[in-house]
């Protein structure tokens, strides 16, 4: 009996494995067999697969729905994009840890008084966040406001599906070593699950909430530098729209909340079909129909996401639990005699 | 040796006064019951006790110590371990996931091994990776037993822990707690079950109202017209 078998490599069955070995040596190979327009798609589609993941940290793992988390990709996106104007000429590399620690500090500071908050609230406190970054980065002048910001031009495409491949790897292998194989990730859950239990364990749920979504902000920031670097433009709109917020959302949930891999899954599924989608019918807004079709199938065909469909994989319920905590967190505003009141005590249900 | 020590604690909810003003103490691996009539204020002494609620006034000291306004999760790792009137598990983490992480702050190398004990004792090794959500009421409260055995807690607060629970899952309960009062540990219980109180309970606390209005053995609390009152109304035979 192992910590977790249903995690981890020893966990998959043969098939499994191998289904495992051919996607990573495709992954790896792709640019030296693949046109540029595969090679642009396998970019994003790697690069939304990080960026699910870190949605998923805060709200798979850690069980808060973040409407916000468009801030922190275009933080590293401005980031990286403001530290390579000529006037700083910064080396690419050396500014991806800059809009990190950025974004992070940012979590660390908003999060202390925002997760305090639970369910709605705290999704609306991170969506005035992200359009608070947003005002911020039209007015200032050093972020080009609402002009933008041109980057040096990089024109190999095989650059920049590694950079992200890289980046989203290790991203991914952060988070299961913490997640999945560590302390911290039962400490995380504990606190998802029932944060007064998790409080009478001795865990200090305040602070593991602040280091998930201190992890959670990292790797957004991380992937909107190297995005900057790769569109070569941005401005408010290209890397601080709420669309990216929702994307995220959306892959998470149809690939699998609170799983590992179902960020990727969904966002390989999703990012394809919204290229396949255009190339069809052109930009539409038809486009959000189907989403918003997807999304509902999804809730109710598939509530434990497209990952569940996988052999092996393990019934689980965090979206329940999530959504629970956003009813939770609008009913709870009174407090009762031998109840925790909402401030003292979190939504904890089945 | 006394372990807890409350004196005046009151806890008020808008106008309702939900605990006034109570005092008592509890002996080390002393087991001590508390009774009273629904909403007389158990739950929320728990709650006080364990640093899930802040009381308006009075002191509470563990060891000694106050701890009144002490965050939970300190109060948790100073030796405090409980159960909650409605179970509150970690729903999506597997019987074995829940039991590793009532341990995460504390004896982790031994964790594993720990688990697989507990979970033989509670006879609910069949289910140790299912997800806790899977449970039955009593296995829930089983599971939520387990935790504190998989700790070194030194006082203990179970909260209905046998309520509505199978003769036969009782029996398992009824074990890990006589394993606890074996290792030395104190012991606070509320239970409306008289026959299992009496069986367990050195000393009973009777409360009505937000407040203690007897506390002895059993027999003695059981006799008090007070607490017949408490429990029957004004009625007379």
């Amino acid at each position: 009996m192992t910590l977790n078998q249903s995690a981890g490599w020893r966990g998959l069955g043969v098939v499994s494995k191998v289904a495992v070995i051919i996607l990573a040596v495709i992954c790896v190979s792709l640019p030296f067999w693949a046109g540029p327009y595969w090679i642009r798609i396998g970019t994003g589609i790697i690069m939304w697969a990080g960026l699910a993941l870190s949605w998923n940290v805060i709200c798979g793992y850690a069980g808060y729905i973040s409407f916000g988390h468009v801030a922190f990709f275009g933080i590293g996106a401005y980031s990286t994009a403001i530290l390579m104007q000529p006037e700083y000429n910064w080396n690419f590399f050396a500014t991806l840890p800059v809009g990190a620690v950025i974004a992070g500090g940012l979590a660390a500071i908003v999060g202390w008084p925002v997760l305090k908050l639970r369910g709605a609230y705290f999704a609306i406190g991170t969506w005035a966040l992200g359009e608070a970054i947003r005002e911020f980065a039209t007015v200032v002048p050093f972020t080009g406001g609402s002009y933008g910001l041109s980057l040096p031009p990089n024109t190999s495409s095989a650059f920049f599906y590694f950079t992200m491949l890289a980046a989203t790897a290790l991203a991914y292998l952060i988070c299961y070593v913490l997640l999945e194989r560590s302390r911290f990730g039962y400490r995380v859950k504990a606190v998802r699950d029932s944060e007064i239990a998790a409080r009478m364990q001795g865990i200090n749920a305040d602070r593991v909430k602040i280091q998930a979504f201190v992890l959670s902000a990292i790797i957004p920031a991380v992937l909107g530098g190297i995005n900057a670097y790769w569109i070569t433009f941005i401005n408010p709109d290209s890397v601080l729209n709420t669309i990216f917020t929702d994307q995220m959302v959306v892959m998470v949930l149809l690939g699998g909340l609170g799983t590992l891999w179902g960020p990727a899954l969904g966002a390989a599924v999703l990012y394809f079909l919204s290229q396949q989608f255009s190339a069809l019918f052109g930009s539409s807004t038809w486009y959000l129909v189907f989403i918003g079709i997807l999304v509902m199938a999804v809730v109710l065909v598939l509530p434990n996401g497209l990952v569940s469909l996988l052999p092996g994989a393990r019934k689980r319920g965090v979206l329940n639990q999530v959504i629970g905590g956003v009813v939770g967190g609008i009913h709870q505003t009174k407090p009762s005699a031998g109840a925790a009141t909402p401030k003292e005590a979190r939504h904890d249900s089945p | 040796m006394t372990v807890l020590e409350v004196s005046a604690v009151r806890r008020t909810f808008g106008g309702l006064v939900a605990v006034q003003g109570i005092d008592f103490t509890i002996g080390a691996g002393e087991v001590v019951g508390f009774i009273g009539p629904n909403g007389s204020g158990k739950s929320t002494l728990f709650n006080l006790l364990t640093g899930v609620l802040k009381p308006d006034s009075g002191n509470i000291r563990l060891f000694g110590e106050d701890i009144v306004g002490r965050p939970t999760h300190l109060i948790a790792r100073a030796g405090v371990a409980r159960t909650f009137q409605i179970p509150m598990l970690f729903w999506n983490m597997t019987l074995l996931e829940n039991l590793l992480a009532a341990t995460v702050e504390e004896n982790w190398s031994t964790a594993q091994s720990r688990a697989e004990q507990v979970l033989e004792l509670l006879e609910l090794q069949h289910m140790t990776h299912h997800q806790a959500r899977d449970l039955s009421g009593g296995q829930q409260r089983l599971l939520e037993m387990g935790r504190i055995l998989m700790r070194d807690p030194k006082v203990v607060f179970l909260d209905e822990v046998a309520a509505g629970v199978h003769p036969r899952l009782r029996e398992i309960i009824l074990t890990a707690i006589r394993k606890l009062r074996g290792q030395g540990v104190s012991i606070c219980v509320i239970e409306h079950d008289m026959e299992l109180t009496q069986s367990i309970c050195d000393r009973m606390i009777v409360m009505d109202a937000g407040k203690v209005i007897a506390e002895g053995p059993f027999e003695t609390v059981t006799a008090d017209p007070t607490v017949m009152k408490a429990y029957l109304g004004d009625i007379t035979l």
